[in-house]
């Protein structure tokens, strides 16, 4: 009865071909905006934004990644954390050997080579296809790893091998390097994750984003029509790896501050592809649900025991972790291997008649 | 048969083409003309290498002789997108929609080739972008009242009944603005309303944009109604090559293919 | 000039200098490539039988060899023991009532496990039988909660499924038998022997021999069998195997069965050589490149595909590792499959892929 369409008609195609066609979607965002922009910062502790709020965003961004890529393009890649590394030491590099240049614009340069490298690693795709690719992209991976442990220029030749953020400002406001408040560091995160969350809707419902999907369908017919699979696959390379670099650089700057290789790890693939899949593949909402899922659940570990009422060990913790996140990937497959975003919109699907039957 | 229709020059012309995978041959030098604005047929029975040569012209398989000429240009070899630019747009024996996309979805990327605008303003979707999808929605949705498929506009195509999907892919071609339409078997699986539909839908696409129309099909009185030129394929050959009346009267097809009324 | 000289010309001048230690090298490479080719392997009669790319093959080999060690130092914790003796009788009763002879029979096997298993410091060939039994009733355990309900969904979906089988196994290993690194210690030494001048290692060789031995049996086994023959039906088709007979269910078990004891086997080799530790399971990621080297279908090609991905390996770690730094061994074998895909798509063995519209 609250959710209906009943009454909203849609006079024109722009109407119909906005985001949120619905009044009440529109509402729900609106209110998801306020409560981000305003009331999280003015209530959360500095632990619940250093620990959960901040690197849930940046873990969102690299999950828009990678599902631009295998969710609507159907390229699968298990390289997210090579070119977040990418994204990481381009930032490094420009921001101290250019100490003036504007954070933001040094967080667009390292997406835009992360970019570069994503082409580099994504024209095997034209050959490859399905879990061969999977394999090109552990190239990637594994490569790209090697590469900024080994060579130094990438660390400045820091002999620890460990890349720190310099402290920069904006506006006035200390943004990155020890003295930057949380809220300051958060506020810079969401505005660049908001923005480029909404450019990668806007990618995904233009002409780009039905190449992509054509590919991922039906890469012959989508040939015979005439898109060009060259094009498609490499532009999704191309863009899948500009958020995932642009997330790399703000793992580093705005929210660890100081990481080695190790950070980038596959693990952090493994991470962000769980994301993609729990929260739905071809959905930019599923990567906010999956990356708030997977940030979530580690913290949730962390606090249950004591909640209960008994301590467990540290290591304990981690081994059911780990565990957990097994048992709950292979529920997510056979219950729902659409992810939570299917789920959202079934349920938007059965709020339309609530509460009548039908 | 339409006397009516305006028919014009050699549009595309496949000479003396053979196409075979390892051993098997497919395609046995086979020669056709399609002329502008006319209707052509090309029957035979299964496994006579008709879907085999519209995968040909449309570049997808690669023969090993034979030349192909369309728009003008002589090739060995056609390739998909060259053929796309040219104007050729095809259906599939086996519906090949893009299922994870709504049937919008799916005409839309018809309208592939004709969006130019690149992806930087398509990010911000203001102005340019935003003017181009608005203007190329327009064009589809005037395809989609012409096949009568509104309502059905923001279904996923998956789960579309077999008769409207082959609607939605006829619709997809459509949205290319073929000069040449290829269709192979538009018609199976449907009921004689939808077939009906159908050979509306096929003519009125040649009465009122002019397009030339490539048609695989296996009933005959469609064919025969319909075409203007009728070609016959037999294990890879062709057997006949004329106009309906002429090609119903031929020995060779009636041993082939269409076989003899008993008393 | 200077680079390009380095790079292309000064190794080799290296190799044919000290030709002894060159051949040193190959074979060192050689014998990794065996333990390689057993894990892809695993992953081989897997692919072949049910179409799934079973990520879990490296946590299974990790999961074995840590079964094996624990039960040879302390044995199956008491939670364990119960859990599975309980489990046990539970699947005896309820298999007594349907008269399922099969079931009976296999539920019985697991509370034997689990007694016998109780005790601590089993002697190894006793482990062994322990072991493998364990892994039978993981596969079992496998292909009802995970793969039936999964049948007709993609690639990318199984394949999740199965990293979700290495975590849990990864977890579970670990919580049972902690994170430390083990020793195994099967009785084979590890002394280096003098063969036409070259020095090896005898446990490299017994590996490979070991290794060899296994592969050659499987390799008759799917040809000579009424069950390989069936296994190559399934693989094929399995709509086209059931409806011949072939219970795809019973198949299945037997394959995952099979993988998990080559496991078991390539896990103590990896395990006695450089400890059982949780990057065990990386071997996993490492046999991907043989895979696609080798095909991912074909037995002889897992084989060959680990030899050059070992010999490879070795070779340019030795000889052109010094020039950056070492550690290639990371990445090479990635990149060697990387290349090699490019030329051609469908490994070495692979089937070529015909597309029809």
């Amino acid at each position: 009865m609250l959710y209906r369409e009943a009454g909203q008609y849609k006079t024109n195609y722009a109407d119909d071909q906005a985001i949120f066609p619905l009044k009440q979607d529109r509402w729900l965002m609106a209110i998801a905006l306020v409560v981000a922009f305003v009331v999280i910062p003015l209530t959360s502790s500095e632990y619940m934004l250093q620990a959960v709020i901040i690197p849930f965003l940046i873990f969102a961004l690299a999950a828009i990644g990678l599902n631009l890529l295998a969710g609507y393009c159907g390229q699968i890649s298990l390289g997210t954390g090579g070119f977040m590394a990418v994204g990481g030491y381009a930032a490094y590099k420009f921001t101290t050997s250019f100490p003036d240049l504007n954070m933001i614009v040094v967080f667009l340069l390292s997406g835009i080579i992360a970019a570069f490298v994503g082409i580099m690693f994504g024209v095997p795709s034209l050959r490859i296809k399905g879990f061969y690719l999977a394999v090109a992209t552990l190239a990637a991976q594994f490569f790209l790893q090697w590469l900024f442990n080994k060579v130094a220029w990438f660390y400045n030749y820091n002999p620890s091998g460990t890349i720190t953020a310099p402290p920069r400002e904006m506006f006035g406001v200390m943004i990155t390097g020890p003295n930057a408040s949380a809220e300051a560091r958060y506020m810079v995160t969401l505005v660049i994750v908001v923005v480029l969350a909404l450019v990668a809707k806007n990618l995904t419902r233009g002409h780009i984003g039905r190449s992509w999907m054509a590919i991922r369908d039906m890469d012959i017919a989508a040939e015979i029509i005439g898109i060009r699979p060259l094009h498609a696959k490499l532009s999704a390379f191309a863009i899948s790896s500009f958020y995932c670099g642009v997330s790399g650089a703000m793992f580093v700057f705005l929210w660890l501050g100081s990481v080695e290789t190790e950070a980038f790890a596959i693990t952090v693939s493994f991470q962000v592809l769980f994301m993609v899949i729990i929260g739905g593949l071809g959905s930019i909402l599923g990567s906010f649900i999956g990356a708030a899922f997977i940030t979530a659940v580690p913290i949730l570990l962390t606090n249950a025991p004591q909640f209960f009422g008994f301590n467990m060990p540290i290591d304990l913790q981690k081994h059911f972790e780990v565990m957990i996140f097994g048992v709950l990937i292979i529920f997510f497959v056979i219950v729902e291997p659409h992810g939570f975003a299917r789920l959202w919109q079934i349920t938007k699907e059965k709020l339309r008649l609530w509460p009548f039957p039908y | 048969m339409n006397e009516t229709r305006n028919i014009g020059d050699t549009l595309l012309k496949v000479d003396n083409i053979s196409l075979s995978f390892g051993g098997v041959k497919a395609i046995t030098g086979v020669s056709l003309e399609i002329r502008e604005r006319e209707i052509c047929a090309i029957i035979g029975p299964n496994g006579a290498g008709k879907t085999s040569m519209l995968n040909v012209i449309n570049g997808f398989y690669h023969p090993q002789e034979g030349t192909i000429t369309f728009g003008g240009e002589v090739r060995k070899q056609m390739r998909p997108h060259l053929a796309a630019q040219g104007g050729i747009a095809r259906t599939f024996q086996n519906v090949a929609l893009f299922t994870g996309m709504s049937t919008l979805d799916n005409i839309m990327t018809g309208r592939n080739l004709k969006m130019k605008k690149n992806f930087l303003w398509q990010a911000i979707n203001i102005g340019p972008a935003r003017k181009e999808e608005l203007e190329h929605r327009e064009f589809v949705e005037r395809i989609i009242d012409f096949l009568e498929i509104e309502a059905i506009r923001k279904t996923p195509v998956g789960r579309l009944p077999y008769g409207l999907q082959k609607r939605v892919e006829l619709g997809r071609a459509l949205a290319a603005e073929p000069k040449l339409l290829l269709l192979d078997e538009p018609m199976a699986g449907m009921n004689v309303e939808e077939k009906e539909d159908m050979c509306r839908f096929i003519l009125d696409t040649n009465d009122e944009f002019g397009t030339t129309i490539g048609l695989i099909e296996h009933d005959m009185g469609v064919v025969m109604d319909l075409s203007d030129h009728v070609v016959v394929l037999d294990h890879g050959e062709k057997i006949a090559d004329g106009v309906p009346d002429v090609v119903r009267a031929d020995q060779n097809v009636i041993d082939a293919y269409l076989g003899v009324a008993h008393e | 000039m200077e680079v390009l000289n380095t790079i292309f010309v000064l190794p080799f001048l290296d190799m044919a200098d000290s030709p002894i230690f060159f051949a040193e090298v190959v074979v060192s490479g050689l014998l990794t490539g065996v333990l390689y080719s057993l894990v892809a392997l695993g992953f081989v009669l897997i692919f072949k039988a049910s179409g799934v790319f079973n990520f879990a093959q490296g946590a299974m080999v990790l999961f074995a060899a840590l079964t094996l060690v624990g039960l040879m130092k302390a044995g199956l914790p008491l939670w364990a023991a119960l859990a599975l003796g309980l489990g046990g009788a539970y699947s005896l009763i309820k298999n007594l009532q349907q008269g399922s002879r099969n079931g009976v029979l296999l539920s019985g096997a697991v509370i034997a496990l689990a007694i016998v298993g109780s005790f601590p410091g089993l002697p190894i060939w006793m482990a062994l039988i322990i072991t493998a039994g364990l892994m039978v009733v993981l596969a079992v355990a496998i292909e009802k909660l995970v793969l039936r309900p999964l049948v007709n969904q993609p690639d990318i979906i199984l394949f999740m499924a199965t990293i979700g089988i290495t975590f849990i196994l990864e977890g579970f290993g670990e919580t049972v038998w902690g994170s430390d690194i083990h020793r195994l210690d099967v009785g084979i030494p590890d002394v280096p022997i003098d063969v036409a001048g070259m020095l090896l290692s005898t446990f490299d060789m017994w590996a490979a021999a070991i290794g060899a031995a296994m592969v050659a049996g499987l390799a008759l086994f799917f040809r000579y069998t009424v069950i390989g023959r069936a296994l190559r039906a399934v693989a094929d088709d399995h709509q086209a195997a059931l409806s011949v007979g072939i219970p795809l269910k019973t198949i299945w078990i037997v394959v995952w069965s099979v993988a998990g004891i080559v496991g078991l086997v390539a896990g103590i080799m990896w395990g006695t050589k450089s400890g059982v530790q949780f990057s065990l399971s990386l071997i996993a990621l490492k046999a991907l490149p043989v895979l696609i080297l080798g095909g991912f279908t074909s037995i002889p090609g897992a084989i060959v595909g680990g030899l050059i991905i070992g010999v490879g390996e070795k070779v340019a770690e030795i000889y052109w590792g010094p020039l950056v730094g070492g550690a290639i061994e990371n990445w090479f074998a990635y990149m060697l499959a990387l290349v090699f895909l490019l030329f051609r798509p469908q490994g070495l063995f692979g089937e070529k892929i015909i597309e029809r519209v």
